[in-house]
């Protein structure tokens, strides 16, 4: 226990001694600090003393509570934590384990009673740390600020910790292992920034496929709908015994409704469908392995707000009686079916691996 | 600390390191080192000092190492809470000052709170860095870096201390005070492994040397044991060898002086006098004796031996400037040791320049 402490203590020194940890904490600050200066009233948003023309985003279409989780989702963890302090973090640790390994550095603690997995294991909890504590000070004044300024008091934001801490462990593992490779810092860092924006590639890609293969099945659908409806001049021939009731008596053509040009431009080629269905089935094999940062953020939305409550058309949020609208729904509504085992634990599962190889390089290395 | 029952310190029976099944850095170590003894580790540079070291702590695998450190098989871990180690161009981390560094390091080696805090005062002060502790390391110089370095590998008050060129940097004041720290750490029945390049430091602290050439032990022993075949006294006349000097030490020597060989053809217009060679010959005690211009050079490190020589000589009348005892130094040793490897022949001074045994 001696030595653990040690090494978090130290890992601690180094991040203060890098002020990096003081400056995203900082910036933390003054996010929440923007969540305080803006309020919402009947007329729309208010910073400060400015009332701004919002609507709708008015407390008569949106709950104040409702506004602020809405903010801190979406500005605090989608933009601050999701993407721009985890940079700052990837910034401030991608050295760790390059620092490690360097020769008259590593020699020191090797030769100490400790082993090399719980040596490799520590050094990779402390660098946690510092993403652990930027978030838990950034939920407990968020959590502070909603409560004051809304009015509800959300304990569900703390699951906030665990997911971003979860996001970036698999990010950290990639640029742990990275860094052991490479033994540089700036090798690792951008080798694992990159590997990031692949995995939101691959990501949004399978999204993309995926509303597409949904707008096909739906056009699809529409066409066999179609298909299935008699044509007029299909229709049976009356029995020759039937009075014949003249052209008078003859009751108007039912007036068929004619297929959209979309739908019947898919008539027949269901291999659009296929192929894409396909190609979503191999994009999301691959996405399966690869851990999934978006989807593990957007865990917390689930937990805190529901999608329907927002105001319809506000802040680029599709109109949803559109057909844009319907088919982002339905994918957003497929993603929400993921189950939080596929997200977290495929994730988790990939990191386990990484780990283990780069477990496997430290305690086999020569120094 | 030294306990009549304690083995070895370390008992190394064979250490091999191969590198990507090609590259034998060690081939079969085998070295004993006793407790609470100073023990010198020598070789030139890629004879694979450092990386014994490093396996004896750890941060090398061996391709295979039978052997005990502290009575313990090579590469138990516990074991290193007993062993202090200073590896060579360590690097402490710079947002340290130099306090921190030893608690830190005294934490890792499992010491508590209050007896690492005590430990490191003592250590800045016995390393001269008292007035520095509350620096950061970054700011250090080499020589202050390596003084907190020496006191990093004391601070668990380890049995056994690897020290890997501990006065790497430092001026000649810190090397001496180095070399009293190490006496200290004797006289306190620690058990001291060096290894180094410095020659004369080993000279002076050591008891005993292991000269490491090409991966293999090809020397061990106390010093004064390795550098005794080298041992006489030369004895130094007055006048001029050219001038009938010679003849007549000749003629007093107690012995039979053979003829010199040969002399070696002078080099077409060469200038100078070509120096006669080296005569020979043996005492009536069987000791070699040697005559060498105006010197001569008795093959024993007896001066009851030299007694009858210096006899015979001033009984002609002969002027004696000087009676010397010389002794081969380790540095001496060590290039005949390591060229005997390189070459597979002798070519060390002391044989070059005619020795006598």
């Amino acid at each position: 226990m001696t030595q653990t402490l040690a090494i978090f203590y130290d890992a601690y020194r180094s991040l203060n001694a890098k002020k990096m940890f003081w400056i995203v904490l900082a910036i933390s600050g003054l996010v929440v600090a923007g969540f305080a200066l803006v309020g919402i009233n009947e007329k729309g948003l208010k910073v400060l003393v400015w009332q701004l023309d919002t609507e709708p985003f008015t407390t008569e279409l949106v709950s104040a509570a409702f506004f602020y989780k809405w903010a801190f989702l979406t500005f605090g963890i989608g933009i601050w934590l999701g993407w721009i302090a985890t940079i700052l973090a990837l910034v401030s640790t991608a050295g760790v384990f390059p620092d490690l390994v360097t020769s008259g550095s590593i020699d020191l603690l090797v030769s100490k009673p400790i082993g090399r997995l719980r040596l490799f294991l520590t050094h990779y909890l402390a660098g946690l740390l510092f993403v652990t504590l930027q978030i838990a000070i950034f939920c407990v004044a968020s959590f502070l600020v909603i409560g004051l300024r809304g009015g509800v008091w959300e304990p569900g934001l703390f699951m906030a910790v665990p997911l971003i801490v979860c996001f970036f462990s698999y990010l950290f593992c990639v640029c742990v292992l990275l860094g052991l490779v490479t033994r540089s810092a700036m090798a690792a860092l951008l080798l694992t920034l990159l590997f990031w924006f692949g995995v939101y590639g691959i990501g949004a890609a399978e999204n993309a496929l995926l509303m597409f293969k949904l707008a096909a099945e739906q056009r699809q659908t529409a066409a066999v709908q179609i298909e299935k409806q008699p044509s007029p001049r299909q229709k049976p021939l009356p029995p020759a015994d039937a009075p014949d009731r003249g052209a008078e008596a003859e009751p108007a053509e039912p007036k068929v409704e004619r297929p959209p040009a979309e739908a019947r431009q898919t008539r027949g080629p269901d291999g659009e469908s296929r192929s894409l269905a396909t190609a979503h089935k191999i994009l999301y094999r691959i996405k399966t392995v690869l851990p999934k940062t978006t989807e593990t953020v957007g865990l917390l939305e689930r937990t805190l707000i529901d999608l329907a409550e927002l105001p319809d058309g506000a802040f680029g949020q599709p109109n949803r009686d559109s057909a844009q609208g319907k088919a982002a729904r339905q994918v957003a509504e497929t993603l929400r079916e993921r189950s939080v085992a596929w997200v977290v634990g495929t994730s988790l599962g990939f990191e386990v691996l990484v780990l283990a190889l780069a477990a496997f390089l430290f305690c086999r290395r020569d120094f | 600390m030294v306990h009549a029952s304690d083995g070895p310190a370390i008992d190394l029976r064979y250490v091999a390191k191969t590198y990507r099944r090609r590259v034998h850095a060690l081939r079969g170590i085998e070295m004993r080192v006793e407790p609470g003894e100073v023990f010198g580790l020598l070789g030139p540079n890629g004879a694979g000092k450092s990386t014994l070291v490093k396996i004896l702590m750890t941060v090398i695998r061996p391709t295979r190492a039978t052997g005990t450190l502290l009575g313990r098989p090579i590469g138990h871990k516990p074991t290193l809470a007993r062993v202090g180690y200073l590896p060579e161009n360590h690097r402490f981390p710079p947002y340290l000052t130099g306090r921190q560094v030893l608690e830190f390091y005294a934490a890792m080696a499992c010491v508590d709170r209050r007896t690492r805090r005590r430990r490191a005062g003592e250590l800045l002060e016995s390393v001269r860095m008292g007035k520095w502790a509350n620096v950061r390391v970054g700011t250090y110089s080499k020589g202050m870096q390596q003084r907190i370095g020496l006191a990093q590998a004391l601070c668990h008050d380890p049995r056994l201390v690897l020290l890997d060129e501990p006065t790497d940097g430092l001026d000649p004041v810190g090397r001496r005070e180095t070399r009293e720290l190490l006496l200290q750490l004797r006289d306190q029945g620690k058990t001291v492994f060096l290894n180094s390049h410095l020659l004369g430091e080993v000279e002076r602290v050591c008891d005993r040397v292991a000269i490491l050439v090409q991966g293999k032990v090809v020397r061990q022993g106390t010093i004064d044991d390795l550098t005794a075949h080298g041992r006489r006294y030369e004895i130094e006349l007055s006048g001029d060898p050219a001038g009938g000097l010679r003849a007549a030490i000749r003629a007093a020597l107690p012995c039979t002086v053979e003829p010199p060989a040969a002399p070696p053809p002078v080099a077409a217009g060469g200038g100078g006098a070509a120096r006669a060679p080296a005569e020979k010959g043996v005492l009536h005690s069987g000791t070699p004796v040697e005559l060498d211009g105006s010197v001569v050079r008795i093959g024993t490190d007896d001066a009851a031996e030299v007694q009858p020589v210096i006899d015979a000589l001033r009984s002609r009348n002969l002027v004696i400037r000087a009676v010397r005892p010389i002794r081969q130094s380790l540095e001496d040793f060590f290039i005949e040791a390591v060229s005997d490897v390189s070459n597979g022949h002798s070519s060390g001074p002391s044989r070059r320049e005619g020795g006598l045994s």
